[in-house]
Formats: C-alpha cells, sequence, structure tokens
C-alpha cells in the first residue's frame, strides 16, 4: 500500500488506488463483515451500482452506502446475527471541498495544502462497534456538500439523536426526520458551520447573541 | 438597648403593601406576553400547569457549565433537555492548523481530568496513521500504560469527591482531592505539570522519566488501597449515600447501548465492555487485571464499578512497574522523534547542553533538521483512523483525518461524555428533582470534553 501520497495525485485518484488494493491488509473477522454486507447489499466492486462499496485501509474497513439504504444498511447493522452491532461509537463528517483548490501560503500557521478536483462533498462517517463479536467498522455516505441530506439514523440508534446534532452544527448535513436539528455547541443564532473547510479558522466577527466582536485582526487592544 | 422582643428593622405589614399592584405588574394569571427563545415553551408549559425551571449553566451541581432545562411537574421531571456548548472552544477545528506534534498540547485541554487519555488517543491515531504503531519503544509503552491508569484514579477520586459534594459529603470532598494530589504528584514529577501534560507524543514520550519516578508511584500504591478502604467505609454502608443511589437513574443494558453509554456506566449494567480488552493498547493485554461489572445500572452500582476500578488499575500499575523495561522512548525514526533531548539544567528543564553544542557548533545538518522539524513537522500520509482508548468515562474515539500534509485534515473525538450527555433525558425521566443531581453525578461528564 503506497503511503507515500504524492500532493499532485488528486483526492479521487487516492480513493481509487485505495480502492484498487482492496483487501490487500483487511483482517479475517472484517473480511467477513464486508462479505456479509455485500452478500446482502450487492457489491459496488462487481459493478452492482446500488452496492456497497468497500474501502480497506490500515486494517480498518469502510463500506460506502448511499443515503437513501443508509438506514437499511445501518439497521441490518444492528440486527443480523454475525454483525450486531450494538453500538454507534461515533459519527463525525469531513468536508472535502470541490473545485482545485491548493492553498499557497505559509508553511506552519496556514491553510493545509491539499488538491481536489472532484465536487464538494461531506462524509459522514458511522463508526459501528459490535460487543458481542468482536469488531469495528464504519458505514460511510458521502453528500453533495451544497444542501447536504442524510436521512436520521436515530430510529435505528438513539445515541445517534446528539451526535446528528452535532454534524450537523459544524458540517450543515440536514438529518431529514430528526425531530430537534438544531445547532449544539455552537450558539443558536450562529451564523455559518465551523468545520467546513470554507469556514476560517480566524478573521471572522465573533457573533453572539446581537453582540459583535471584530476579528482579532481589526482589533486595537 | 436589649433585645425587647422584637427587632427593629423587623418587616410591618405596611412594608408587604409595597408589592407590586397597578398597570405593568405581572399578574398571576399570566396574561403578560413572552416572545422569543425557549421563554415561549416556558408560557406554554405554564398554562399545563407545568414548570420549566433551569438547572444551570451556573450550579455547584452541573460540573462545570451544564444547563439542563427540566420541565416539572410537581417534583417530578417529565423531560430534561440538556443545553451545552458554554465550553466550546473550537479544539478539533484548532487542530488543523498545527503541525501534529502541536495537536498533543491542544487534545490534552479537552477532558482535563483525563488528559493522559486524551492524549494517548490522539497519539495512537497519529502512529496508525503513520503506520509506527509496532515501533514505539516498550519502555515507552509501559509508561504509558502506568500514566493513563494512574490518572484513572485521580479522575475516579475527583468523581467521588465532587459526587461526594453534591449529595451532600463534604468530608467526600476533602477526601477525593487530597487522594488525588498523590497522584497528580507523579505527574508534575514527571512532565512538570499537574494537568495539561503534553506527555505523550506521537512516536513515544516527550522525555524519559526522572530517577525517583519507581519511588513515587509507588508510593501511590502504598497510599492508595488504605485510602480508597477508607472511601468504603466512609460511603458504601452510608444510608444517606444508599438512600441518594440505590435504584436512582437506573439504565439497562440495552438501554446503555441503544444511547451509546460506555465505561463505568455500561459496566455498571453488567456489560463487561472495556476498550482495553476489546482493542488493547500499548500491551495492556499483557497485564493480570479484571472488569469490574456491577448488575443493578443504578447510580449506587456505577459508584461501587468505580471504585473497583481504582483497585485493578493499582493492579496494572504494580505489574507494569515490575516490568519496566529501560532503553528509549522515542521511535528510532528521526523524521519522526522529536529531535529536543532535554536536560535539567541549573535554571530548569531545557535542551541538553551537548545537543545544543552540536546544533549551534559542529553539524549545520543537525540544525536544519531541527528546525524542519520543529516548525513544519512531519507529514502524515492519507487516510482515515478510529482509536479508541479506555477514558475513565468510558470509550474515547479519536477520529483522525489525514490528508498527505503535515497538519491533520480532520479530527473528531468521540467524548464519552457527549455521549453520556444526550443519556441524561433517558435517564432521569421521572425522577425527583434531587435526583436529577445524583443523576449526572453518576454519569460524570466533564464539561471541556463535552463541549471540546
Amino acid at each position: 500500500m503506497s503511503r507515500d501520497d504524492n500532493p499532485n495525485v488528486t483526492l479521487g485518484e487516492q480513493a481509487t488506488q485505495r480502492a484498487g488494493q482492496l483487501t490487500a491488509s483487511l483482517p479475517a473477522h472484517l473480511a467477513a463483515v464486508r462479505d456479509r454486507l455485500t452478500q446482502r447489499f450487492g457489491d459496488a466492486a462487481e459493478g452492482d451500482a446500488n452496492g456497497l462499496e468497500a474501502l480497506a485501509d490500515r486494517d480498518e474497513l469502510t463500506m460506502v452506502t448511499s443515503p437513501s439504504q443508509l438506514v437499511e444498511v445501518l439497521r441490518f447493522c444492528r440486527d443480523d446475527e454475525l454483525l450486531s452491532c450494538e453500538l454507534l461509537s461515533d459519527l463525525s463528517g469531513v468536508h472535502w471541498p470541490g473545485g482545485r483548490l491548493e492553498a499557497d501560503v505559509e508553511e506552519t500557521t496556514g491553510w493545509p495544502t491539499y488538491a481536489s478536483q472532484r465536487p464538494g462533498t461531506i462524509d459522514v462517517d458511522y463508526l459501528l462497534t459490535s460487543i458481542t463479536q468482536g469488531h469495528r467498522f464504519r458505514v460511510r455516505v458521502s453528500v453533495p456538500d451544497v444542501e447536504p441530506r442524510v436521512p436520521t439514523a436515530v430510529e435505528v440508534y438513539r445515541s445517534a439523536r446528539y451526535m446528528e446534532r452535532e454534524c450537523y452544527d459544524f458540517f450543515g448535513v440536514a438529518f431529514e426526520g430528526h425531530d430537534h436539528l438544531e445547532r449544539i455547541l455552537m450558539p443558536e443564532d450562529w451564523v455559518g458551520h465551523p468545520h467546513r473547510k470554507d469556514y476560517p479558522l480566524g478573521g471572522v466577527e465573533v457573533q453572539y447573541e446581537g453582540a459583535t466582536i471584530p476579528p482579532p485582526d481589526e482589533r486595537d487592544y | 438597648m436589649g433585645y425587647d422582643g422584637t427587632w427593629a428593622d423587623e418587616a410591618t405589614p405596611a412594608d408587604e403593601a409595597v408589592a407590586p399592584t397597578g398597570e405593568g405588574a405581572l399578574s398571576p394569571a399570566g396574561d403578560h406576553v413572552l416572545v422569543g427563545g425557549d421563554w415561549q415553551e416556558l408560557a406554554d408549559a405554564a398554562e399545563d400547569d407545568l414548570m420549566v425551571i433551569n438547572m444551570g449553566p451556573q450550579h455547584p451541581s452541573t460540573h462545570g457549565v451544564l444547563r439542563m432545562k427540566l420541565t416539572l411537574n410537581g417534583e417530578r421531571v417529565l423531560h430534561n433537555e440538556p443545553i451545552i456548548g458554554y465550553l466550546h472552544t473550537g479544539i478539533e477545528k484548532n487542530l488543523e492548523y498545527r503541525p501534529w506534534v502541536q495537536g498533543v498540547t491542544f487534545v490534552t485541554r479537552m477532558d482535563y481530568l483525563s488528559p493522559m487519555f486524551n492524549e494517548l488517543g490522539y497519539c495512537l491515531a497519529v502512529e496508525k496513521l503513520l503506520g509506527i504503531a509496532d515501533q514505539v519503544p516498550a519502555r515507552a509503552n509501559v509508561i504509558r500504560v502506568i500514566m493513563t491508569e494512574l490518572n484513572r484514579i485521580s479522575s475516579h477520586m475527583v468523581w467521588m469527591a465532587t459526587s461526594g459534594m453534591e449529595l451532600g459529603s463534604t468530608t467526600a470532598m476533602i477526601y477525593g482531592f487530597r487522594e488525588r494530589e498523590t497522584v497528580l504528584d507523579v505527574f508534575e514529577n514527571v512532565s512538570g505539570l499537574r494537568m495539561n501534560h503534553a506527555y505523550i507524543r506521537p512516536g513515544g514520550l516527550a522525555q524519559d522519566t526522572p530517577d525517583d519516578f519507581a519511588e513515587h508511584v509507588n508510593t501511590v500504591l502504598t497510599e492508595m488501597p488504605r485510602r480508597i478502604d477508607e472511601f468504603e467505609q466512609l460511603l458504601s454502608d452510608n444510608p444517606v449515600w444508599i438512600e441518594r443511589n440505590k435504584g436512582v437513574a437506573v439504565l439497562d443494558a440495552d438501554e446503555c447501548l441503544d444511547l451509546g453509554v460506555t465505561g463505568p456506566v455500561l459496566r455498571a449494567a453488567g456489560v463487561p465492555y472495556d476498550v482495553r480488552v476489546t482493542d488493547p493498547y500499548c500491551g495492556i493485554e499483557q497485564y493480570d487485571f479484571e472488569v469490574v461489572t456491577g448488575s443493578e445500572g443504578d447510580a449506587y452500582d456505577r459508584y461501587t464499578v468505580r471504585l473497583g476500578e481504582v483497585r485493578q488499575s493499582l493492579r496494572i500499575i504494580e505489574q507494569a512497574l515490575e516490568a519496566l523495561p529501560s532503553g528509549p522512548v522515542m521511535v528510532e525514526d528521526d523524521k519522526v522523534g522529536w529531535p529536543a533531548q532535554l536536560a535539567l539544567g541549573p535554571d530548569g528543564i531545557g535542551n541538553a547542553r551537548q545537543y545544543v553544542d552540536k546544533i549551534m557548533g559542529q553539524s549545520m545538518e543537525a540544525l536544519i533538521h531541527h528546525f524542519k522539524l520543529v516548525t513544519e513537522g512531519f507529514t502524515v500520509p492519507s487516510g482515515r483512523v478510529y482509536c479508541p482508548v479506555e477514558s475513565a468515562r468510558g470509550e474515547l474515539g479519536y477520529h483522525v483525518t489525514a490528508a498527505g500534509t503535515n497538519k491533520p485534515y480532520r479530527v473528531h473525538v468521540r467524548d464519552p461524555s457527549f455521549i453520556h450527555i444526550g443519556s441524561l433525558p433517558a435517564m432521569t425521566s421521572g425522577l425527583q428533582v434531587a435526583d436529577v443531581i445524583a443523576a449526572v453525578a453518576s454519569v460524570d461528564p466533564v464539561m471541556g470534553g463535552v463541549d471540546r
């Protein structure tokens, strides 16, 4: 597995490379999980357009699915005897902005340098843990970063209720069907979703309950 | 003038007549209009004879700045909505703008009562991304285990202290904080700091332990069992403690799993789930210890589980201290390992004289290497990993994404406290207001970790 990533290789190409190296290092118990899931939902690697795509990296398994069958996949993972994932360990997002974005800034304090040529997406990862079977893997949905929509998983895992609120707060992902989709960590009247890559770290006006505080570089105190 | 039966400034009936009447006064019928925010809910609830009260964010029993909006029917809690975010400082976002090594200084400040676990989880994730997990020296791994297990003890001691205080036992508070000091003395001796150590670094440790390390740890090992016994004598059969905790805030195993609850709360419900067993890290599987479980899933069982865990941690530390090998504490790879070589001089800890002489006087390459690694850091090949550790509160997971640069692309922390706050509505529904205090205390949320 090539881990010396060439910065000139786009993220899409990297993903393809990784898919090509599938199962190269996948431990047996995770390979069984992958087989079970592709058996049930179809395998994208075998040309099934609706099937799941399995990614293996650093001994971890990621099953990529579409938003439309996400809830079904999660429910299957929870109820199936071989999978029996009792615990939704983590739900988190990662924003990959679209276009070709190469920030040329100071080496140590600026933006990370990354290159991307695909449309902007937000990956939402559901990390499932089975205590009885002793495995952990990810179910991932990738949605466009413009008006991202994912069905809520609350009916499968109640723990998703707070985690989805956090993901909505930070990425603006609308979890459809969530009964209380409000900001959770940022103030309720905040504008913007801070963990998106187009949201800068500093230099924004602090907005809080009607008061504004100028960005640090414009303050005279 | 002596006391003649009445105080001169005692309220007279005439004073009470000053109560607002006339125009603008709030009539009990509630014909005033409240608009906006959650006050509308208050007005709605008032019509149903329900009462909405805010517990917190400034409240001595909410473990920091947690606010709970309680809808009460008399003394019963109908609905509890925890409101968090008061301590949100954007640590995850900040990490994306710093070299990988500097991330340790940030994550250690999240859950400030278990800094070692935060550092360890983050470093394990970075090491897994770098593919150097198996190159971390044995000595570093053993010290990591000792430090994290010590941290579990100190964290549980603070839990006993704060819970005791919240349920009315100030003695428990004084004892708990005193016991914790013995552990913090070890931390201070090793890392120089009582909290926010940044001691565990990607690839190993910031520096080796001082010569009297074993002596300090042995103090904890000999002192602590006696003090835990003392705690047990103080609380286990204490009628007030039992009354406040037995059968309170019960969550059974199914509910715990559905709500994502892990750690002592889940084990108190009888599920022996422990990341140290399912996903062992730093060779912790080679030590002999038991996963302590309860059966009732109530606040009292959580107390006994934590007490048992402190004893098990002492067992692990004892074995680890015996097995402590000599050798380096940082990976061999000079492209990852921190270049500085620290030593104690007359003016405190700093770079060793010998090392400064080398980079300043002899080897320009060494100076360049030092400079590059300190300012720019190392690059981490792209990928995403999840590394859990069993923190004092439960499964603490680091979900780290790298994009092939010298900074993290995204770090998400699965903080157990955050998840546990989400379980409070289910846990406290139907309880009395006073039991809400016991319920919150029993899950031990640390707001620094919740809000990050």
